[in-house]
């Protein structure tokens, strides 16, 4: 039910946007989900590190790029040269661009989680937040305030 | 935002639910999956499993009623007819069945590595084997393709 009247030629990239979306929802649920679970299971803090770090490399990362390339392919076709943007693409550029600040916060704290052998309490907090920040811009792409 | 945005909101809200779901039982069941695992290990991710099966479970419920619900409000002339609406129902029944019968196997799963967590947490042979048992990996992970087919149909719509 996502596509409305659009061309046939939006359905690859609009698949593909969603997709990505849907993936780093999933991963960045992962990282959030092992990283609070961390905390209540100190024996398994190390392997729930690695969860994290390899959740980040192995599926945020690509996701996050195919999510946003498929962005970038739609706009291009949809909202051509100069024409101007509607606001909820806007929502999606916010969430996506400083949202990618914080990712790769996410991803150092990982990083630093496998060092220590447990996951820093920030990294399940920041994913938490970037799952809010996804559920506003499918909010802001679906419903099109 | 008029009632059709408003239901797609919450079709939209399900297929994440349900992808993301998919995502997370999939990460963990491939951690599980890996050799040398302790029991308790696997107790641990089998457990955490649990969390995915509920966005799963909110997430079909949410994207079947308001994707039917779609349908009849959609200004485009859909209908409960059409082959890609008969097609996403179809596919959306057997991807939960699917994960149903596939949850249900890792479920035996982790109740054997509970007990044999409890007798001694060493890596096993048998529960690796139960952990990548082919039968319960095809189901599940047949269930999440079918899921990404089903997003791909609410792409294209072949036939609208």
């Amino acid at each position: 039910m996502l596509a409305a009247l659009r061309p046939d030629s939006f359905d690859l990239p609009l698949f593909l946007h969603v997709l990505g979306a849907t993936l780093l929802f999933g991963s960045t649920a992962t990282v959030a989900i092992a990283g609070y679970a961390s905390r209540r299971t100190p024996d398994n803090s190390a392997l729930l590190a690695r969860v994290v770090a390899g959740t980040w490399v192995l599926v945020i990362l690509p996701s996050f790029i195919l999510m946003r390339a498929g962005a970038a392919w739609i706009v291009d076709k949809e909202f051509p040269g100069n024409a101007s943007e509607p606001g909820w693409v806007g929502v999606g550029f916010i969430v996506s661009e400083p949202g990618a600040l914080l990712l790769i916060a996410v991803g150092i704290l990982a990083w630093v989680s496998v060092r220590k052998k447990r996951v820093l309490l920030a990294v399940p907090i920041l994913a938490s937040i970037y799952l809010l920040a996804l559920a506003v811009a499918w909010f802001a792409m679906a419903g099109k305030p | 935002m008029d009632t059709y945005e408003w239901l797609l909101v919450f079709h939209v809200t399900g297929a994440f639910l349900m992808l993301g779901g998919g995502v997370v039982a999939a990460t963990l069941n491939l951690t599980a999956a890996r050799r040398n695992r302790r029991p308790s290990e696997v107790v641990l991710l089998f457990g955490l499993i649990r969390i995915a099966v509920v966005a799963l479970t909110i997430g079909a419920l949410l994207a079947f009623i308001f994707g039917l619900w779609l349908v009849h409000e959609a200004p485009f002339g859909y209908s409960y007819g059409d082959g890609w609406v008969i097609a996403a129902i179809l596919l959306l029944i057997l991807s939960v069945v699917m994960g149903s019968i596939g949850g249900r196997r890792d479920g035996e799963t982790a109740r054997f590595a509970k007990a044999l967590a409890e007798q001694e947490d060493s890596p096993s042979e048998e529960l690796l084997r139960r952990v990548r048992d082919p039968a319960a990996l095809a189901l599940s992970y047949g269930s999440g393709l079918l899921l990404i087919a089903i997003l791909a149909l609410m792409m294209w719509k072949p036939g609208a």
